[in-house]
């Protein structure tokens, strides 16, 4: 499988009244063709600001851009210009986001948001573009799309705008689909509905990438897995391989504090204390003052990332026997 | 022993307004017709998804929203109108943990005002009492006591949930309702915090109203759960079986749908559609347009909750819920086609 997306040494910084927040730092990883890559981590660990600073959407000043490319089809999507990033943008490359309900337009109609932007990208004609927002809508399974098109997004339900979301996504069909926690601000069984959607519109030559803290959504839909902490890539690997061996003891935790449905402990597994201050970060690994593995070593530099198979990676000492890692 | 909180057949309608006259148009039946009990010590998972009435019903049983009719009793005392003078002592036996710890503390408060206004409003400590009483609850939570004098904003969200829980003990009482206390919350904090409920449960024999649309808190933290669709209950039981063998399609549903990692088969239940409004529900039984099993029968009477077998205290309202429960090879033919 080729290489669709290579992300080498990004890091961005925010420059904030209290000194620089190192958001990314060092980040690299690669998503192949028709493949699905999950991006994993709790709140404030970076995810979002990879996936959007990628593709430039992230606003400088305040954001500071420190370090890195990024290649998509051959090209430094960090250094390209405007114009030709925004052919890119929606086209080659879209984004679902989170909230559909701010991520659309309250006074457009939907249909119309929907027309632009295959008109923007696409020449054709309005009633052919209308023609073709209608069949996708009823692609993505939306009850009575001809009536939707003429609805304003507040007429619709939270899971009826995130499939109006995936149909806007799909309907220029890019090579790569950036998913933000697609699912995250849906109840449960509408989030079955999409991810049974996302699963089903998911051909061989799209690819995604699935920003998500829920690691049962990463483990019914990803083929890969990279776990960011604390602004940084600190394991990556084949989904069931890094479900079922992590290397990496943050992973091994934050695997550990899932909840099954079935079955109870008296008292549930936890990681001590908090996640470092991004405006703080401690000087060795930024894991290691809730490690329960942690040594003197750990404190004082911060682990590369070794590389343990092919597509498999922790930056932990634990496995300072292997190679390190160079970005491809 | 006598149940610590009895709910009687509680309805709480929202009016919808209209014209300039504001005139009444309809209901959202928020919370329609509700029944369940809690024992002293125990805690009741209260499970749906968003607009089945769960957080109303919360809010009602502390007195926060009025209730159209039924009975709310809190170790026999009738709640909610009471009396000025009867409100006060009743508040000290029902404390809350709200949802999201950004807004629920007051920003221009001390941790240290924060944790004792309730103490010193029920008069069980006198104000110099307050850095002593303070200090002993932040403890109590895991809290360092240097943090005192500080503002909310200058705490994490899992470090503000445990204010919160201190707010709430501080007066000692024996039930505590916990709104998606644990949602906003990253896992490993999440862990921490449910961690600490367990632990005060035990050392203060608090009773739990535990609301969450997570299933997966609930089945460690609750003993019973109670899953509500549209403002009535579908099903109730012990969390292992209701969570384990759901019998109401709807919990099934809700179960199924929940991704699961390392699970192998994926045997998934995808509902149609989007719930209905609860200011219009559909008659008979609520759940009958997205349920795969629904009957002519459905739209035509209102299912009654009661128990799968006499004298059980697992209740669920379908009329199919014997065929369900049913474990013979016909039975699972049947459901073979809809719960893929």
């Amino acid at each position: 499988m080729n290489t669709l997306l290579d992300i080498r040494n990004l890091g961005i910084t925010f420059d904030t009244d209290e000194g620089p927040l190192k958001a990314v730092d060092n980040v690299s990883f690669s998503i192949r063709q028709g493949e699905v890559v999950g991006l994993v981590g709790e709140s404030g660990c970076g995810k979002s600001v990879t996936a959007l600073g990628l593709l430039r959407l992230i606003p400088m000043p305040p954001g500071r851009l420190t370090s890195g490319e990024v290649f998509f089809e051959g090209r430094d999507l960090l250094r390209l210009p405007t114009d030709e990033l925004r052919s890119i943008r929606g086209r080659r490359i879209s984004v679902i986001f989170q909230e559909p309900m701010s991520a659309l337009s309250p006074l457009h109609r939907v249909g119309a948001q929907l027309v632009e932007t295959l008109q923007l990208h696409l020449p054709i004609d309005t009633r052919a573009a209308w023609m073709t927002s209608v069949d996708w809508l009823k692609r993505v399974g939306l009850p009575d799309p001809e009536a939707q098109m003429r609805a304003y997004p507040y007429q619709l339900s939270g899971g009826m705008l995130q499939r109006v979301m995936i149909a806007m996504a799909l309907m220029l069909e890019p090579a790569l689909i950036i998913a933000d926690e697609p699912t995250t601000a849906l109840d449960v069984t509408i989030q079955a509905q999409v991810l049974e959607l996302l699963r089903e519109m998911k051909s061989k030559d799209t690819s995604l990438l699935l920003i998500t803290h829920d690691l049962g959504v990463v483990w019914e839909l990803c083929d890969r897995i990279v776990v960011m902490y604390a602004s940084r890539v600190i394991e990556e690997g084949p989904r069931r391989d890094l479900f079922e061996k992590p290397a990496h003891p943050y992973t091994r935790a934050l695997l550990d504090s899932v909840l099954s449905l079935s079955g109870r402990a008296d008292r549930l597994s936890t990681i001590e204390g908090q996640v470092p201050s991004p405006l703080a970060y401690p000087a060795g690994c930024r894991f290691a003052p809730r490690c329960p593995h942690a040594f003197a070593r750990c404190h004082q530099e911060q682990p590369p990332l070794y590389t343990l198979s092919t597509d498999r990676h922790s930056a932990c000492f634990l496995c300072d026997k292997h190679p390190i890692a160079q970005p491809s | 022993m006598p149940p610590l909180l009895q709910i009687r057949n509680l309805k709480t309608w929202f009016p919808i307004t209209s014209g300039v006259f504001s005139r009444t148009v309809g209901h959202v039946r928020a919370v329609d017709g509700v029944s369940f009990d809690i024992a002293p010590g125990e805690t009741v998972g209260l499970v749906g998804e968003s607009g089945c009435g769960k957080t109303t019903l919360g809010r009602t049983v502390l007195g926060l929203e009025p209730r159209k009719s039924g009975e709310i009793l809190l170790g026999g005392i009738p709640l909610w109108p009471t009396r000025h003078q009867e409100t006060l002592p009743l508040r000290r036996r029902v404390q809350m943990i709200f949802q999201d710890p950004y807004s629920s503390l007051n920003p221009r408060m001390t941790i240290q005002e924060i944790v004792t206004e309730g103490l010193l409003q029920q008069r069980l400590i006198r104000p110099r009492e307050r850095g002593n009483a303070a200090t002993r609850l932040l403890q109590e939570v895991g809290m360092e006591p240097s943090v005192l004098h500080r503002y909310p904003h200058e705490f994490s969200g899992g470090q503000r949930q445990r204010i919160s829980i201190a707010r709430a003990i501080a007066v000692r009482p024996e039930l505590v309702i916990c709104d998606e206390a644990v949602s906003a919350l990253d896992v490993s904090v999440r862990a921490q915090v449910l961690n600490l409920l367990i632990d005060l449960r035990a050392s203060h024999n608090l009773a739990y109203l535990f609301i969450s649309h997570d299933l997966g808190v609930i089945r460690h933290i609750a003993s019973r759960v109670v899953v509500m669709y549209l403002g009535v209950v579908v099903e109730t039981g012990s969390s292992s079986e209701v969570l384990d063998s759901p019998a109401h399609p709807y919990s099934r549903a809700l179960i199924s749908a929940v991704p699961v990692p390392f699970s192998e088969s994926r045997k998934r239940t995808i509902l149609k559609g989007d719930a209905p409004s609860s200011s219009h529900p559909p008659s008979g039984c609520r759940f009958r347009s997205r349920c795969p099993l629904a009957l002519p029968e459905c739209a035509a009477r209102v299912p009654v909750l009661e128990p799968i077998t006499p004298g059980s205290a697992r209740q669920v309202a379908c009329i199919r819920k014997d065929e369900i429960l049913d474990t013979s090879q016909h039975a699972k033919a049947l459901l073979q086609g809809v719960f893929q």
